[in-house]
């Protein structure tokens, strides 16, 4: 099966700085990936071009048969709204919708609403009893679930998240993780940035950076062994 | 639920999360879309107005036969039917004049016959001292210049001698006139008297009319005029003509101004709301371009969201200029100035443009770059 992600030789500079220095691998569909490393080692940086949202200075990445280092604002945007499901430490829901809108908010974007399918989502999570709450209205775990929600809505090729357990306690950690174990037995294709180890454990593999460069990529069942 | 649906309900939730922001652009929109309902208002009312007013200051139009080097060239009374056949309605008052030449003892002064009834209407001005000649049928009475009752010693009461080769007649002075203009060198009566005096039957010197309408509404009445009447010359009086067109150009162009100066400043005021709200839309709209929402669709969102907020400021304003043009009027003009409803599209237009150009600031918003505002690292 052709890898849905393809990274070869990906440069990313900052000025002076070099925030991914000749960054290689591949993902293969159904795959879970932690992107490991201390801060600054551009786990971000390696997630904000995968999803788009951010170019390349050099290399090349291509994600389900798309090149995507070369594509304009435009075709970027389109590609995002297509195969990427974000998932953010600070949960980045709008403030002003409820829980339901805000995941009719990312099928409003990609092509139409269906209020029965972002209901839906949402009970995957556990949020059937939060559909009509504000963010506010919501605990921080509970805000997770309704971006993983969101994320999964219009079915994306790759799920990045970045650090999603980031900013929860260990109860909310543990229903994030959780999902995430479901959604990959589902078989998504997710990219996790995390300085968790419990999260590095649950991958597939773990894609190990340091100073921008990819240090080593280790397969925790092999490692077990 | 398609797409329009969930635009609307988007942009409900964007106008009660920033209520606050929202209701101060508003009020810079409905108080600048009130001034300009009301100076609108008070444009086409007042220039109405005015042009009735102005309709009092004396004859616009007068109709004469060509001079020819002829001074006493005359037109046949006839015209006075013609000019009433053509049913213009803009015509207000119709005043024949016929001058002769007398003499009151050894003093020259000259005799104008007209219609009082008619001149009544068109120069309401004039200062009349004693009693006013209002019949046509009246023989008796005349109005004495008031300089022409200085020269001769009449006063209200006395009767004046007139005579012009062998004819001779009398009259009672019902009083004196002060116009400011020629008349008050003039002894004035009624057309029939000074026609049968002058042995004159069916002749006039010439016809002052009082048109209505603004400047060219005269022009084109005189247009017509002169086409149904080739023999004579037809001529707006041009001191008239040209302090109306000016006075009013002077208001329009006042009220343009002005109006231009509010809408400018309703825009500094929704600017500055809108600067502000951009500020803390930043995040949303990094967020909502990172789950694919293009910049044109993005902006569509807050442009519409600006748009209803002109809208609703262009409705209120709207309303609102109506009792203000209502106090203007009564209070400055002494009028009542009623509403017109064809400024209602006018106000609302130009606010929702106002609040398109201030939200200039939300436009910006299309740049920002998703990866700089979501950033966790």
């Amino acid at each position: 099966m052709a890898p849905v992600v393809q990274v070869e030789q990906l440069d990313k500079r900052y000025g002076d700085v070099r925030a991914l220095d000749h960054i290689s691998f591949e993902v293969e569909p159904g795959e879970w990936i932690a992107i490991m490393g201390p801060s600054g080692s551009g786990k971000t940086t390696l997630i904000n071009i995968l999803g788009g949202l951010d170019h390349p200075t050099g290399g090349r990445v291509v994600v389900d048969g798309l090149e995507i280092g070369n594509l304009g604002e435009r075709e970027l945007t389109r590609y995002r709204a297509d195969k990427i499901g974000f998932v953010f430490q600070q949960f980045h829901l709008v403030p002003y919708l409820t829980a339901l809108e805000n995941v009719m908010l990312a099928q409003y974007f990609h092509s139409i609403t269906d209020e029965k399918e972002a209901e839906e989502a949402l009970r995957r999570v556990g949020l059937g009893d939060r559909l009509d709450h504000v963010p506010a209205a919501l605990s921080g775990g509970e805000q997770q679930r309704v971006a993983i929600a969101r994320a999964l809505i219009n079915q994306p090729k790759v799920i990045l998240a970045d650090e999603p357990t980031g900013n929860l306690d260990e109860a909310n950690e543990g229903i994030i993780l959780k999902l995430l174990r479901e959604l990959h037995d589902a078989g998504h294709t997710i990219l996790v940035v995390t300085h968790s180890q419990a999260i590095g454990n649950l991958a597939d593999r773990r894609v190990e950076l340091e100073h921008g460069r990819l240090a080593r990529i280790v397969s925790p069942s092999l490692a077990k062994d | 639920m398609s797409s329009r649906s969930m635009f609307l309900r988007i942009l409900w939730k964007l106008l009660g999360a920033s209520r606050g922001r929202l209701a101060v652009a508003l009020i810079a929109l409905t108080s600048g879309a009130a001034v300009c309902s009301a100076l609108l208002n008070v444009n086409l009312d007042a220039e109405r107005k005015l042009t009735q007013e102005f309709r009092t200051l004396g004859a616009n139009v007068v109709i004469a036969p060509p001079s020819g080097g002829n001074e006493a060239a005359l037109a046949d009374a006839a015209i006075l039917d013609r000019i009433a056949s053509l049913h213009l309605a803009r015509i207000v008052a119709t005043a024949p004049y016929l001058y002769v030449a007398a003499n009151s003892g050894s003093q020259p002064v000259i005799l104008a016959g007209t219609w009082f009834d008619q001149v009544s209407k068109m120069n309401s001005w004039w200062k009349l001292e004693g009693g006013a000649v209002t019949s046509r049928d009246d023989r008796e009475d005349c109005l004495v210049g008031v300089t022409a009752a200085r020269q001769l010693g009449l006063s209200p009461g006395s009767s004046v001698q007139l005579r012009s080769g062998e004819r001779n007649i009398s009259f009672t002075v019902a009083g004196i006139v002060t116009t400011g203009g020629a008349e008050d060198n003039q002894i004035l009566t009624n057309l029939d008297s000074v026609q049968t005096f002058a042995g004159l039957p069916g002749r006039v010197s010439l016809v002052q009319l009082s048109v209505s309408g603004t400047p060219a509404e005269i022009v084109e009445v005189t247009q017509k005029l002169a086409e149904n009447l080739p023999e004579l010359d037809v001529r707006p009086v041009r001191q008239i003509a040209a302090a109306e067109g000016t006075i009013l150009g002077k208001i329009r162009g006042m009220i343009f101004w002005t109006i231009a100066l509010i809408l400018i400043l309703s825009m500094l005021g929704v600017l500055a709301s809108m600067a502000a709200l951009a500020m803390e839309r930043r995040r949303d709209v990094g967020l909502m371009k990172a789950l694919g929402g293009t910049v044109p669709r993005i902006m569509r969102l807050f442009l519409a969201e600006a748009g209803a907020l002109g809208a609703v400021g262009g409705l209120i304003g709207f309303l609102l200029g109506v009792v203000l043009a209502r106090w203007i009027g009564e209070r400055i003009f002494g009028v009542v100035i009623s509403a017109r409803f064809e400024v209602l599209p006018i106000t609302i237009l130009l606010t929702v443009g106002v609040a398109l150009a201030g939200s200039f600031p939300l436009r910006l918003l299309g740049r920002v770059r998703p990866a700089e505002i979501l950033r966790g690292e």
